[in-house]
């Protein structure tokens, strides 16, 4: 063997060690997304959200109102929208299209799977907003404060008693920062704030995904299925059919038009597998039955599945220019439709009898 | 009368096997063959770092019809139209054919020949050297592409695939390397035989209903990749949805039953067919 046959050996043999350790470093120690240089976590509020918290939500709100997709949408339904807007802005002060960075919202980790109801919901929205207003609105709905862990707390029952509402809440955490929804969860999110219980920033499971999801879109979904599933709100036959789910991530990115994706990671590789073999069904079906409509053929065609092991990934998008075709669609379909207020058509002459 | 020292035994068939191989290595490395071989494995490496440059500058170095695909979806695809569909059997065909046919074509197989070496020895010799030389070119190659394309972040979550790509290409090469072995060994014209067999049955068998697949390579090493396969086209559809996936210890089984049954085979013929030499 010559020295040059032995110099590439050990080059090309390197390379490979090289690359086979560092993956297995990074397998053994769970991945380097921990270092700091690499991104953001996820928005800062998580630092409120307890730990057993199963489902975040993000929404971009700035982004997405500023996107060219918002505009368009706005211009097509402006009538229908821009009532309930305006009577918001004036009860609170708050224009959602300007005043709104971003929301988040949790649910918390007190449904079971077989329960009858989910984790207490809360939604948290950075802003600009007028609290000494807020404040006043809630005092005029029959809202009372009270001091919280030195928290000012805003807390409201519903007087009717067959409603079975365990009373909502609303404070300011931070000047900017309103935290909204269940009693129980605005109460645990001050807990967390004052120290009391963890974060769900030390929920690694959950925040590995949340910054995954956190880099792919402007609005995002992370959850544990079984949350998702959780109130019989889905069918048990349908449940019982379903893969092995643990973990779901929805990820959207809302521009000139929207791009999304689905990811799953199931209990095991053969459940992945399955369900990638079903999309894949889906998907050829799908396709076969909207070749001949290009409105619709150009979404299908961008739908791609992926994933390895035990993931599943779906993406699609919908570009701006489907979205006129979808609206053009809609708008000539309306003008077909009778209208309520048409006239009724005449009734025909009796044939006299012969 | 002087005696004459005894004359040292001939080797083992294993000794005869690593003369061969050490030999056939750098021969086989340093030959104008290899040149295509760093063409066609520095392809994806150039691609991937582009991408990696492009990605870097903020722009989406990939996009599906207006989304965005990610560098770990991105290495799967690549794992899927370069390697496995096409450098893993162009590389077993390419060399596979010519370990005998070579040294035919060239006249130097009575070199070969006249050694105390057995036939089948130095056609075992020469596979391993064949896969050697073209695992330690390839699999280099998977690994630059994979942490070019796949973010730090990503590495812990789709190591095992990478891991069961680098395990399967290899296989994949040894399984055409010794099927291409034996055609090399039985065959008068092994190249254009081998490129009818990749790039004409398979490419149909795969496609076809049926059992026909199951007599394909292709079949049982694409059964075994982590990764979805790429929707870029009717055929890739077709194959999805015709796709019959054997559970991966039957996969294992075959491919190495392949492997062992075509180079004992090609052994066997090289030990018993003359190989008549053109004047």
């Amino acid at each position: 063997m010559t020295k040059r046959t032995r110099l590439f050996l050990t080059v090309s043999g390197g390379i490979l060690v090289a690359g086979l350790g560092t993956g297995l470093v990074a397998a053994y120690v769970g991945g380097f997304q921990n270092l700091t240089l690499i991104g953001a976590s996820g928005p800062n509020e998580l630092a409120y959200v307890p730990s057993d918290a199963r489902v975040v939500a993000y929404a971009n709100v700035r982004e997405i109102m500023d996107s060219e997709l918002h505009q368009k949408l706005q211009s097509l339904h402006q009538s229908r929208n821009g009532d309930g807007l305006a009577r918001f802005e004036a009860e609170t002060g708050v224009d959602v299209t300007r005043d709104v960075d971003y929301v988040v919202a949790v649910l918390g980790g007190e449904g079971t799977v077989s329960g009858e109801h989910q984790g207490p919901p809360l939604v948290m929205a950075r802003g600009r907003f007028d609290e000494v207003r807020v404040e006043g609105l809630v005092r005029s709905k029959g809202g009372v404060a009270e001091d919280y862990k030195g928290q000012r707390l805003f807390t409201y029952k519903d007087a009717a008693p067959d409603r079975n509402v365990t009373g909502v809440a609303l404070t300011f955490l931070e000047p900017g920062l309103v935290a909204m929804g269940v009693d129980s969860a605005v109460r645990a999110a001050i807990d967390v704030r004052t120290g009391a219980t963890a974060s769900v920033t030390a929920n690694e499971d959950l925040m590995r995904r949340v910054k995954e999801a956190n880099a792919d879109g402007n609005a995002w979904v992370v959850a544990k299925f079984d949350a998702l599933v959780n109130g019989g709100k889905v069918p048990s036959d349908m449940l019982q059919r379903l893969p092995a789910i643990n973990w779901v991530s929805v990820t959207g990115h809302v521009n000139g038009g929207v791009r999304a994706a689905m990811r799953a990671e199931t209990r095991d590789e053969t459940a992945a597998q399955n369900l990638r073999d079903v999309l894949q069904g889906i998907l050829g079906l799908a396709k076969l039955q909207t070749g001949q409509r290009a409105d619709l053929a150009a979404i299908v065609n961008s739908i791609e599945l992926g994933g390895e092991g035990k993931n599943v990934s779906l993406a699609f998008a919908v570009p701006i220019e489907a979205i006129d075709q979808l609206a053009n669609l809609a708008a000539a379909r309306a003008a077909r439709e009778p209208s309520v207020d048409a006239p009724a058509a005449p009734e025909a002459e009796p044939v006299p009898a012969p | 009368m002087s005696t004459r020292p005894p004359l040292p035994a001939p080797p083992t068939f294993a000794n005869g096997a690593i003369r061969v191989f050490s030999l056939s290595l750098s021969e086989m490395l340093w030959s104008r063959r290899t040149v295509f071989l760093l063409l066609v494995t520095g392809a994806p490496v150039f691609l991937a770092l582009v991408a990696r440059i492009v990605q870097g500058s903020g722009i989406v170095p990939l996009r599906v019809n207006g989304v965005a695909v990610d560098g770990a979806s991105i290495f799967g695809m690549m794992i899927w139209v370069f390697y496995l569909r096409f450098i893993v059997p162009v590389l077993g065909v390419f060399y596979g054919t010519s370990l005998i046919a070579d040294e035919v074509e060239d006249r130097t197989i009575t070199y070969l020949f006249t050694r105390p070496i057995r036939r089948g020895a130095v056609l075992v010799g020469k596979y391993l050297a064949y896969l050697v030389c073209t695992t330690l070119v390839v699999l280099p190659s998977v690994v630059l592409v994979y942490f070019l394309l796949v973010p730090l972040g990503q590495v812990a979550r789709t190591f095992m695939s990478f891991a069961a790509d680098l395990g399967l290409l290899a296989l994949g090469l040894a399984a055409y390397g010794a099927l291409f072995a034996l055609v090399g060994a039985a065959l008068k014209r092994p190249l254009v035989s081998g490129l009818v067999f990749v790039f004409g049955w398979e490419q149909v068998a795969l496609l076809v209903p049926g059992y026909f697949r199951r007599f394909t390579v292709a079949h049982y090493v694409q059964s075994m990749v982590p990764h979805a396969m790429p929707s870029d086209g009717v055929v890739s559809l077709l194959q999805s949805v015709l796709k019959d996936n054997p559970p991966v210890f039957v996969c294992l089984l075959v491919l190495a039953a392949i492997i062992v049954a075509t180079l004992w085979r090609a052994a066997n013929t090289v030990e018993s067919r003359e190989y008549v030499l053109d004047q």
